[in-house]
């Protein structure tokens, strides 16, 4: 796609005045008392015109460079950067949801003290005179934790903590450390491994890397390039417990116990090395795959056939992602897995030790930290960007041992489980208000400027270092910087070559070599074997036991989402549930126990017990029972609290292994005997023969045959989609069609704007689902309203299961669904006040000031695209402040009237209006919508339809092509491209 | 008149009057229990209103797909009451049927008042009650027009004639009748009464003016018994959702509305004729045949219905056959069935003239089709909509509060003025149960009632 002009216009311009954000005023609630219009008008200020400056997205460790778009000094929405090597323009949904972060009614509004159990606000000079007597009260037993996220301010926090006499933890939930400990055993490289996907043949899946592990919109990308079809796609086998998003996007899901994926992985690079001879003999020379069958229940021959398969492809890629590298036998898995790359000759090629992603302490950080606490050698902790009364479990008595700490400061956004259990809290900065920097690897460094004035009382936790350093002075002298912003400058200044430099790297969005994604030319022999672990699988459950899985949930990852309307009300890629957590148990133990949907059913473990509903998961072994992280918050916020419980209660105190044991409780189920409406957005998941997400062999897709002609060479019968009778009816009202086509505004030539997507890059990520609710102020509408389908989601992803029953392998389909903009629109002709109208471009208007809310026109949708305003959800969706992420371009429609999908109307205007000041022709590429811009698996594609010339025309005309209902003669404007399904080479 | 169906009236012009008049005489203790129920039951509909105008349409049990459930079922349910009065009253007159006569005016009123409260609905059920207005062809200053495609604007205007022609029609019978009751009234009734009979003095060339144009008025309610229902049916039979896209729907909703008015002209006469003591005057004859017509039209529903899943299962339409599939087993299989038993076969009950002329066995029927034909509503909206094109949108709806409440102050609404009605206005026609009774006066032959 061509590169957005208009942006990168934008960014010149940043580039040239620098950080000129800081000085835009407008956007604070309380301060504003007179409107008073500028007497010199600022030059990157124009009213209604938006300004981009780039940042760096901080939802998670991976780093991906954004575009933050302002207007009027607010920041409205997050885009992906595209000349950011991570992500390239893309954003998955978490990361646009950081704009509910900055504007989340929860924030700490400033600083705050602790007195009797109450807290009080107090003034910033006041905070850090406190925070430095407590320094000095502390004497050298200064203990910060903080996020394995490294950057200017981490070597500032270290230098800092450094002169106070302490220690710097870094330690976040979820962190990659088995598969780290891996890379150091079998490459030799203590950090996580980069993994190139892109040039991937076959992918060798052992958890998850689509929904949150590592860099997930990295992965993202680099997977639908290599599985997407164009021309041939990579075959995809997915090996686990749990059939996670990335499991449903598998050509092929294995089936394993939980907590034996190893000894699938083993024996996998058994087979390849011949019987287990060479390096690794003696760690997989015993794992033969009819022994990995009997460990994990997978067949030996699929085993076997995989192997060879995977052999062949040549590069392929294993990955030993998600929860299953999180669990008892993590270490295990994660070396198998290095070690089947290395065998494989992977290794350089598309495993790339070198592109390593940083660490932090890991959990034996954690561990060294509490017993700090414990002991009494922790005189002052400083909370920095974590929340480990929430994330550690339980049974970990974090939030004990932090009580024996005499002061407690936390610099968080949020009065969070941590926050409230400390004395001073010293608000940070939210990251589009700050200066900042991160290193995402090696090579690739981010930058952050503030995109707009702060929105609470909050200041730079660099900066409060800094005061804290000048009021103490002494050892602290060496902190001469006057601001954060001016020790950031110092700091690049030397790599980025001056002033000049400084502007380009602030406009860019960070500094990084010229390689967009981790290079595979610098190939590396396999290292020399170490002694590898001995992998035991996990004794057999005892009857009635299941294996706990904790997954992250999809959005809310480790729960630091749960307070963000937006991810909340994004259905889960999987199960489609919104607002609450539940319990997966797999079909057989539903039928078995007579559990069905939505039963309360307890879990017991040794270390607790909770109550949840259960989800019969078609995707789940037997074994196993997996409940998602991210909720169970007791104090995050009104979003985040009682919405359930989390399942780390039920995970028991540290065992051997230095990382939480995510996966492998043992946990009882408990029938009882209450019920809870599941929230979820799916209605009926089976097809039922409608052609709606259609799929077809590669082969076929090879051949190049249209989806009709692939049912027929599967022997399916000649289905004519219209009757005799109606060809003939249809062709009559094409000759009227183009009569009515040539009276007023429609004779003239005008675009005709259309949409295509293809199924076979879809994962159904659902990052562009979020992107339309920011783009378009969608309202989130709660637990209450979705439960009677009202969610407002203009675009939504249907997934629908095919086969999974009567033994046949269970197979998912997304199709993102969105207005059609029918030529032929069935809801235009029943409005009975023209709300509903076709546009001379091709779309399909809604006038909402004009709509009465008869809602005949969603009643006679067929795709069931259009969304009703029940109640005043205008006046509820947006408390203060999370109204300033408002769309200005976009009305916020009120209660009674019909909205839906318009094609970003708005983009399209405004990139109308602005070639029509430039005196030029709109270019293809030149803008797009929200949902394409987003795409990370870049499925969606947008344009002119009437253009020959243009993309959509292009893709449109595949031979994979089809519309949905074509039966229904409503002549939509988006075309599907059936998904390809990569079944088993004949005879592998 | 053929020898089978013979009125018997036993009565003199004075006893006629005279029982007529007494129904509008001081009220009973049970009358004002009735309209206090029902004047209640409106309130608690208008309570429901305001909190729907406040917050919005979502206290009711809305569920997308479904986004037309029980307010609409109501409205179609409530012009199919209004079906019969005009039917009995204008068609059965233009057949010469002298059974109609003791009991027209009663289902003309009854038809008027349901009418009316169907025409609320529209409004009711619209997300922004306040612009309901903007539905009609007003002149405006922006130029804005309605689209005269939309099966609603169809509607409206055949509810508005409707609405206009029945009333009409109800009160233009009136007037003899007004007039004889003004005979017999005092005080400032009479003034009322004087005025709503517009200088009524019964002379002859009063009469010939009056027959004629109540013969005409016939004629032209005649062609909206049909047209009106078909209308409202086109509602459904023009959009293309599975289940509503039907070549049957004028016909099946026309015969649908006459046997659903008929139910309900049988709940309310068979204990007003008791409560008024007019017993006399509609008698197991009326019945009788009010049972027949119930039974012609119960069965072309039972042929409907029946059609219906044949087409479904012909036409080799997948998604035809899916949303009857569902009907019948779907998760809202009871009110598919309600609709069946209560209406296709419960009709059937009445091939016996032993039950047809069992009042309280008609009774217990009647209240069968009511709820059989507000079913019948029910489940060709909210079901149809429930399982359409696209099967992830799926979506089952149940009813709330809000939607009771309305539907419950449809009922009071209704109640409040046909008790009102009967006891201010002669619920039996005076003048045409007269002429029902043998006169040497009169002209032989009946050229003019």
């Amino acid at each position: 796609m061509a590169t957005n002009v208009d942006r990168r216009k934008f960014l010149t311009v940043l580039g040239v005045s620098g950080g000129g954000a800081v000085a835009l005023s407008g956007c604070s609630t309380d301060r504003v008392q007179k409107l008073v219009p500028y007497l010199v008008q600022s030059e990157d200020q124009v009213p209604g015109v938006p300004t981009w400056y780039a940042s760096t997205c901080t939802e998670c460790s991976a780093g991906c460079g954004v575009h933050v778009k302002t207007r009027e000094g607010r920041a409205i929405k997050l885009e992906g950067n595209p000349a950011h090597p991570v992500n390239r323009g893309k954003l998955c949904a978490r990361g646009q949801a950081g704009l509910q972060g900055l504007y989340n009614p929860s924030r700490v509004k400033g600083p705050m003290l602790k007195e009797n159990g109450a807290w009080k606000e107090i003034t910033w000079d006041d905070a850090i005179a406190r925070l430095a007597q407590e320094v000095g009260k502390a004497s050298g037993r200064v203990a910060v934790l903080s996020t394995p996220a490294r950057g200017t301010f981490s070597d500032l926090l270290d230098n800092w903590v450094g002169a106070a006499g302490g220690t710097v933890t870094r330690w976040e939930p979820l962190d990659l450390e088995p598969v780290r400990m891996a890379s150091r055993l079998v490459y030799d490289t203590d950090a996580v491994p980069g993994h190139n996907f892109a040039e991937a043949h076959f992918i060798l899946g052992f958890g998850d890397f689509l929904e949150t592990w590592n860099s997930p919109t990295e992965q993202q990308i680099g997977y639908a390039e290599s599985h997407g079809f164009n021309g041939d796609a990579a075959r995809h086998v997915q090996v686990g417990a749990r059939r996670d998003l990335t499991g449903l996007n598998a050509d092929e899901f294995l089936s394993a116990a939980p907590g034996t994926e190893a000894a699938v992985a083993l024996a996998m690079a058994n087979v390849i090395s011949g019987g287990g001879s060479g390096p690794f003999a003696s760690l997989i020379g015993e794992w033969t795959p009819d022994a990995a069958e009997r460990a994990s229940g997978v067949s030996a021959a699929r085993i076997t056939a995989v192997a060879r398969e995977f052999a062949a492809a040549s590069p392929g890629l294993a990955v030993a992602g998600g929860i299953a590298a999180q669990g008892d036998n993590a270490l295990a898995l994660a070396v198998a897995v290095a070690v089947l790359n290395s065998v494989a000759g992977n290794v350089g090629r598309t495993v790339l030790p070198a592109a390593a992603v940083p660490t932090g302490d890991g959990l034996a950080g954690m561990q060294r930290l509490m017993a700090a606490m414990d002991g009494g050698q922790v005189g002052l902790l400083m909370v920095h960007d974590a929340n480990p009364v929430y994330a550690l479990p339980k049974s970990y008595g974090f939030a004990e041992k932090m009580a024996k700490v005499p002061f407690k400061v936390s610099t968080g956004h949020f009065l969070d489980e941590t926050a409230e259990a400390c004395d001073l809290l010293l608000p940070n900065h939210h990251a589009l208000e700050r200066w900042d920097d991160l290193r995402a690897r090696p090579g690739v460094t981010g930058l952050m400027q503030p995109v707009m004035e702060p929105v609470f009382q909050t200041r730079h936790t660099g900066d409060v270092l800094l005061g804290v350093a000048r009021a103490i002075g002494g050892g602290f002298a060496q902190f001469t910087a006057a601001s954060f912003e001016e020790h950031l400058k110092q700091a690049w200044a030397g790599s980025t070559g001056g002033d000049a430099g400084w502007r380009a790297a602030l406009a860019a969005g960070g500094a990084w070599d010229g390689a967009p994604a981790p290079s595979s030319s610098a190939a590396a022999a396999p290292p020399p074997p170490t002694p590898a672990p001995a992998f035991a699988p996990p004794a057999a459950p005892a009857e009635g036991d299941f294996t706990l899985v904790a997954f992250p949930h999809a959005f809310l990852y480790d729960g630091r989402g749960a307070n963000r309307p937006w991810l909340l009300e994004n259905p889960d890629p999987v199960t489609k549930i919104t607002w609450h957590p539940w319990a997966e148990i797999s079909l057989e133990t539903a039928r078995r126990l007579d559990i069905r949907r939505g039963e309360i059913i307890r879990l017991v473990s040794d270390h607790g017990s909770m109550e949840l509903p259960a989800y019969p998961y078609t995707g789940l072994h037997d074994r196993a029972i997996a409940v998602p992280l991210g909720f169970g918050h007791t104090s995050y916020g009104t979003f985040a609290q009682d919405a359930g419980p989390t399942p780390l209660d039920l995970i028991g105190p540290p065992g051997s292994t230095p990382w939480i044991n995510y996966a492998g409780t043992r946990v009882q189920l408990e029938k009882t005997h209450g019920f809870k409406d599941v929230a979820t957005t799916e209605g009926n998941p089976r097809q039922l023969g409608r052609g709606i997400a259609e799929a077809m062999p590669i082969e076929y897709a090879r051949r190049g045959l249209t989806v009709k002609e692939s049912h027929l060479a599967a022997g399916a019968g000649h289905h004519e989609i219209n009757t005799p009778l109606e060809v003939e009816a249809i062709a009559g009202w094409r000759e009227e069609q183009i009569e009515a086509r040539k009276l007023g505004d429609y004779a003239e030539v005008h675009p005709a704007w259309g949409m295509s997507i293809d199924l076979s890059r879809c994962t159904g990520c659902s990052a562009c689902v979020t992107a339309c609710y920011a783009e378009n102020n969608i309202p989130t509408v709660g637990y209450d309203d979705v439960l009677r389908g009202r969610e407002m989601s203009w675009m939504r992803i249907e997934r629908y299961w095919e086969g999974g029953e009567d033994g046949e392998p269970l197979e998912a389909r997304f199709v993102p669904m969105l207005c059609q903009h029918c030529e032929n629109a069935p809801c235009e002709p029943v409005c009975p006040v023209y709300a509903a109208y076709h546009t001379v471009d091709g779309l399909n208007g809604q006038v909402y000031n004009r709509c009465v809310g008869t809602r005949y026109c969603g009643n006679n949708c067929p795709f069931k695209v259009r969304y009703f305003n029940w109640y005043k959800y205008n006046e509820k969706a947006w408390p203060e402040p999370l109204h300033m992420q408002l769309n200005p371009d976009v009305t916020v429609r009120a209660r009674g009237v019909m909205e839906k999908c318009t094609f970003c109307i708005q983009r399209i205007r405004g990139a109308q209006h602005d070639a029509r000041l430039e005196d030029r022709q709109l270019v293809d590429g030149e803008f797009t919508t929200a949902c394409a811009q987003a795409c990370p698996s870049g499925a969606i594609v947008f344009g002119n339809r009437r253009d020959p010339a243009s993309r959509v025309s292009e893709v449109s005309h595949d031979p994979r092509g089809y519309v949905v209902l074509e039966e229904t003669n409503v002549r939509p404007a988006v075309t599907y491209l059936a998904k390809v399904l990569h079944a088993p080479e004949a005879g592998a | 008149m053929t020898a089978v169906a013979q009125p018997r009236i036993t009565q003199t012009h004075a006893d006629v009057t005279r029982d007529v008049v007494a129904t509008l005489q001081t009220p009973s203790r049970g009358y004002y229990i009735l309209l206090f129920s029902a004047v209640g039951l409106f309130l608690v509909g208008l309570l429901t209103f305001l909190i729907l105008i406040k917050d919005g349409l979502g206290h009711s049990g809305y569920t997308p797909p479904v986004m037309w459930s029980v307010y609409i079922t109501t409205f179609v349910f409530w012009v199919g009451i209004g079906h019969a009065g005009t039917l009995i009253s204008a068609i059965l007159f233009l057949f010469r049927s002298p059974w109609r006569t003791a009991v027209y005016r009663a289902t003309e009123a009854m038809t008027v008042f349901a009418v009316m409260t169907a025409g609320l609905f529209p409004i009711i059920h619209i997300g922004r009650q306040w612009v309901f207005y903007w539905l009609l062809p007003y002149p405006n200053q922006r130029y804005l027009w309605p689209n005269f495609k939309s099966p609603l604007i169809w509607d409206v205007f055949a509810i508005s004639t409707y609405l206009t022609v029945s009333t009409l029609f109800l009160i233009f019978g009136l007037i003899p009748d007004v007039a004889a009751v003004r005979d017999k009234a005092r005080g400032w009734r009479k003034f009322i009464y004087s005025q709503l009979s517009l200088g009524w003095t019964g002379s002859d060339n009063q009469w010939r003016h009056y027959s004629r144009a109540y013969l005409y008025m016939a004629a032209l309610a005649t062609p909206l018994v049909l047209s009106v229902h078909s209308v409202v049916s086109w509602d459904f039979a023009a959009s293309i959702v599975p289940g509503w896209h039907g070549t049957i729907f004028a016909p099946y909703f026309v015969a649908g509305a006459i046997y659903s008015g008929i139910g309900m002209v049988l709940t309310l006469l068979i204990p007003l004729r008791k409560a008024l003591k007019i017993e006399h005057m509609i008698n197991e004859y009326h019945f009788d045949n009010l049972s027949k017509l119930t039974l012609l039209t119960g069965s072309i529903l039972f042929y409907a219905y029946a059609m219906e899943y044949f087409v479904a299962w012909y036409s080799g339409n997948t998604f035809e056959q899916t949303t009857f599939f569902r009907r019948a087993f779907g998760p809202q299989w009871w009110a598919g069935w309600t609709m069946i038993i209560c209406n296709a076969f419960v009709s059937q009950l009445l091939w016996f003239r032993k039950i047809r002329t069992n009042l309280t066995a008609l009774f217990v029927i009647s209240i069968f089709i009511n709820i059989g034909m507000w079913f019948e509503r029910y489940v060709i909206i909210v079901s149809s909509l429930s399982n359409d094109y696209v099967p992830w949108a799926w979506d089952v709806l149940n009813p709330t509060w809000a939607d009771w409440g309305i539907l419950a102050g449809s009922f009071g609404w209704f109640g409040m003025y046909f008790l009102l009605f009967a006891r201010t206005f002669p619920i039996v026609a005076i003048q045409e149960i007269k002429e029902m009774i043998p006169m040497p006066r009169r002209r032989a032959g009946g050229g003019h009632h």
